[in-house]
């Protein structure tokens, strides 16, 4: 019996939507559910959800429309539990997750997670974690003293800014001179 | 606030004492040169040794005094005038502690090592019941974008385990000003106020907390005191070079502090880390002024310590050295080449310091700390300059004398009397020091492997030493020179893995010496004779460096030395709680994946979540987000993967908060066409990342 053969629109669809499967199942395993049956349903209720919205609109892209809504519906997920209705998403989904970090409710409640309603215990959990990052600022000003580096700084400054081979040259001689006495003293006394 | 040493008669006596006995040191030892000279015909080369001796000579009196004063200050049981033992060590249950914050600065560091440290702290502090009086701030200049997520992610484990959220604080420094000294000042500048105390550590200091508690209350008792410093020993070292660093830490290291305490008084030093600080008086007199010099890349000052103890004591505050406060740790550099790492940054530092010697306003004990400082490098350039002129001399006198006398007279003048003195003057300087360390230690040699074991090790790091020392020579002379030419130092992150080096490396970098040594030692057998035999243990070091390193570098010689109980530090014999776990921190653990640590701020919900809490520093806004930036960066980073951006890119984006966000959503909203392969092999790990397995999801 010849295998039936698919047609190219249909295989395009089928690897599409296996994709959007992939993406969203890895999505879920990054937080770290304890219950990995209950994840496999979530992807799977989010996909047929994601399907529905397909029929109705096909020009975009299954994996796009499939996580777009799975962000989306965690993003409504945690206003809801947080309260947080007017906050930025970037601002809510940053906030809850942190609380369903310290809560630790991927460990403790793997299967509220994303359903509706939670447990009430679960919403004051999630609500009264609270990320303290750093103390309110108390500025001080620390600015350096005066320092007076004496007399090498106005050494030190004569010479590069009045840098002359003349100069130079003189101190040199100058010092040689002096080595040179210095030598002839010294093999008097030695 | 006064400005005078409390005890002043003593210390007049003290001070006396040590001047005097290293002058006169170094007077017998420069009069002793000068009378080996005597009747013979002095060469160029002379003028040379002769110029240079005494400044050699006056650094191994001065070390010889200090051993002295350390030695003399155990034997009677200590200093009564010290900070530590006054009256107020009567009462000292009962002095209330203040606020005190211990700062981390951390700079690309294990931070597994770092946090499993902080961790041990802080229980150490759980258990004297006074934690309340103590917030813990780690203070990040990292520019590594793995190692920021990963300290971030550490943190908030760090955190959770211990219930310490508002007591333990996570700071990333965008603009890395100023090094390490720049980052303790930036912390001073945000949150110093609300602390009276400071106490600084370096990534790898370890502080127990019964003497943090005991240094707050000695803080306390003493207002008169700006800073206490710790005497830090080395500890968890596994590689044979650490391990012989940790033994002379612990048998030497203890009687020079003791003797720089005794000397100095309220002037000792500060070496930058497990130190307690008045933060008022730091903030207000100690931020470091810019130095004098034309390059404006090169006025910050890269040694910061030194000079914020001579700012200190310049204000009027004191500065000691808690020299025999227990549980005070540090790690000390894996090999030698990490050790030489070390040793140029802190030369070009110390070389620095050349400009406050003669600044004004500066306490007289403050300039002595700051000119050890600069000759313990500069010592290098003059000993090889010493050498080698005193080659060429005694090359020239052999040459004269052999032409122009009897035979006889040759063996009578090249060997004076005076010289065998002056050797035999030299090796009492250098070696009864550490005779004396030796010595201190005995009655604790049970904690060392025993009395024989210590004397064998002691042996051995001895040899080990002479051999060394004119390698350290050759390098310090090196870093010196290019100090001085003008070439910039870079801070960078200390190894303090003990991984060991190939021996391909230790060829490269010491194979020159060896050439150096193989080459000239012919050339000083054959045209000094006899006398070469002085230059034997330089010419050997030189040779054997390749070996040297590679052989010490690693941690088998360490655990066979171990074994055999050689170098053995009581804190191997018994390691302390606050120590423990130390030691294997940074070892991943099995399953995890080993991507790229950064790109899980972007993938990753809960570290993207930690971040973006951290970058935000502060409640969540509310209304609307600012838009993403960076879009070209962005566009790059999707289509091209992570290691399309450079180091630099990867911190602009990740301190950009909305931007972080808008690539969460993109990295999986896009469909795979869209997005750089590699984007969806890390999606499919991202679950099991080290960050999650060792920190975020860890129990316990």
């Amino acid at each position: 019996m010849e295998p039936i053969k698919e047609s190219p629109v249909v295989r395009h669809e089928r690897e599409a939507w296996n994709e959007a499967y992939d993406r969203l199942v890895n999505f879920l395993h990054t937080f770290a559910l304890g219950d990995h049956v209950y994840v496999s349903q979530l992807a799977l209720d989010l996909l047929h959800q994601a399907q529905d919205l397909h029929r109705r609109d096909s020009t975009r892209d299954p994996v796009t429309q499939t996580m777009e809504l799975a962000q989306k519906r965690l993003a409504d997920w945690l206003a809801a539990n947080l309260e947080e209705q007017d906050t930025a998403p970037s601002h809510i989904l940053a906030t809850g997750y942190v609380a369903l970090l310290l809560s630790q409710v991927y460990r403790t409640a793997p299967a509220s997670f994303l359903a509706s309603p939670v447990p009430e215990e679960l919403r004051q959990a999630l609500r009264e974690t609270l990320l303290v990052t750093g103390p309110d600022l108390n500025v001080s000003s620390m600015t350096p003293r005066h320092l007076d580096y004496g007399p090498m700084l106005q050494f030190a400054r004569q010479t590069w800014h009045r840098w002359d081979a003349k100069e130079f040259g003189v101190a040199l001689l100058f010092w040689a001179g002096v080595y040179t006495v210095f030598y002839w003293w010294l093999s008097q006394l030695l | 606030m006064s400005t005078t040493n409390p005890h002043t008669d003593d210390f007049v006596v003290r001070r006396s004492v040590f001047l005097g006995l290293s002058i006169f040191l170094t007077a017998t030892g420069v009069v002793l040169m000068l009378n080996s000279y005597s009747g013979q015909t002095m060469f160029w080369e002379d003028y040379v040794c002769v110029g240079v001796f005494p400044l050699l000579f006056s650094q191994i009196a001065v070390g010889f005094t200090l051993a002295l004063f350390g030695f003399f200050d155990r034997l009677r049981g200590g200093d009564r005038h010290h900070i530590m033992r006054g009256p107020w060590r009567a009462k000292e249950e009962s002095i209330p502690l203040a606020a005190t914050a211990i700062v981390i600065p951390v700079y690309n560091e294990e931070v597994g090592r770092v946090s499993k440290g902080v961790a041990n702290m802080w229980r150490s502090l759980e258990k004297t019941g006074q934690l309340e009086h103590f917030d813990f701030y780690i203070c990040s200049d990292s520019t590594q974008a793995d190692h920021w997520v990963e300290e971030e992610c550490a943190w908030l484990s760090l955190c959770q385990k211990l219930n310490a959220f508002g007591k333990i604080f996570y700071r990333k420094r965008r603009h890395r000003i100023n090094g390490k000294s720049g980052n303790v000042a930036d912390f001073c500048r945000r949150w110093g106020k609300r602390y009276r105390y400071m106490v600084v550590l370096d990534a790898d200091s370890v502080m127990i907390g019964p003497t943090l508690v005991r240094l707050v209350r000695a803080m306390e008792a003493n207002p008169e005191a700006g800073i206490i410093q710790t005497q830090p020993y080395m500890v968890l070292g596994t590689s044979l070079f650490r391990r012989i660093l940790q033994f002379s830490s612990h048998v030497y290291g203890g009687l020079f502090s003791e003797g720089c305490s005794m000397a100095q008084m309220s002037s000792g030093s500060y070496w930058g880390h497990n130190a307690i600080i008045r933060v008022a008086p730091f903030i207000e007199y100690c931020d470091l002024p810019l130095l004098p010099v034309p390059d404006p890349g090169r006025r910050h000052v890269l040694s910061h310590d030194t000079v914020e103890a001579a700012l200190m004591r310049r204000a009027g505050y004191g500065v000691w050295i808690a020299y025999d406060e227990p549980g005070s740790y540090e790690e000390g550099p894996p090999n030698l080449s990490d050790m030489l790492i070390r040793d140029r940054r802190w030369c070009a530092g110390n070389l620095q310091h050349f400009w406050f010697l003669f600044a004004r306003g500066i306490e007289m004990g403050s300039r002595l700390q700051i000119w050890i400082g600069l000759m313990a490098y500069l010592c290098s350039p003059l000993w090889l300059t010493f050498l080698v002129a005193g080659c060429f001399g005694a090359y020239f006198r052999m040459r004269f004398l052999t032409l122009s006398a009897d035979p006889e007279d040759l063996g009578a003048a090249t060997t004076s009397h005076h010289t065998g003195f002056l050797v035999a003057l030299t090796l009492v300087l250098l070696f009864l020091p550490r005779l004396l360390g030796i010595l201190t230690t005995l009655p604790r040699a049970r904690q060392f492997g025993g009395v024989f074991r210590l004397l064998v090790s002691a042996v051995l790091e001895n040899l080990l030493s002479i051999l060394m020392a004119p390698v350290l020579m050759m390098f310090h002379t090196l870093f010196v020179l290019l100090t001085l030419s003008g070439w910039q130092i870079k801070w960078t992150t200390q190894n303090r893995t003990d991984m060991g080096l190939p021996f391909i490396h230790c060829l490269k970098l010491y194979g020159w010496l060896s050439a150096l040594g193989l080459i000239a030692y012919p050339i000083v057998a054959s045209y000094l004779g006899g006398a070469s035999l002085w230059l034997a243990p330089i010419l050997a070091g030189w040779i054997v460096a390749p070996l040297l390193a590679w052989v010490t570098s690693g941690r088998r010689m360490g655990m066979i030395f171990k074994w055999c109980g050689l170098f053995v530090t009581p804190e191997e014999v018994e390691t302390p709680p606050e120590l423990q776990g130390l030691g294997d921190a940074g070892e991943t653990r099995e399953g995890a994946a080993a991507s790229p640590l950064w790109v899980q701020a972007l993938l990753s919900p809960y570290v993207q979540a930690v971040h973006l809490s951290l970058v935000r520093q502060g409640p969540s806004g509310s209304g609307e987000a600012a838009a993403p930036s960076h879009g070209e960066l962005r566009e790059r980073l999707l289509r091209e993967g992570p290691q399309a951006l450079d180091a630099k890119e990867k911190l602009r984006l990740l301190w950009e908060g909305e931007t972080v966000f808008w690539l969460h959503q993109e990295l999986w909203a896009r469909s795979e066409a869209q997005l750089h392969p590699s984007w969806i092999q890390l999606q499919a790990e991202c679950g099991r990342s080290r960050l999650l397995v060792d920190y975020l999801m860890a129990k316990g």
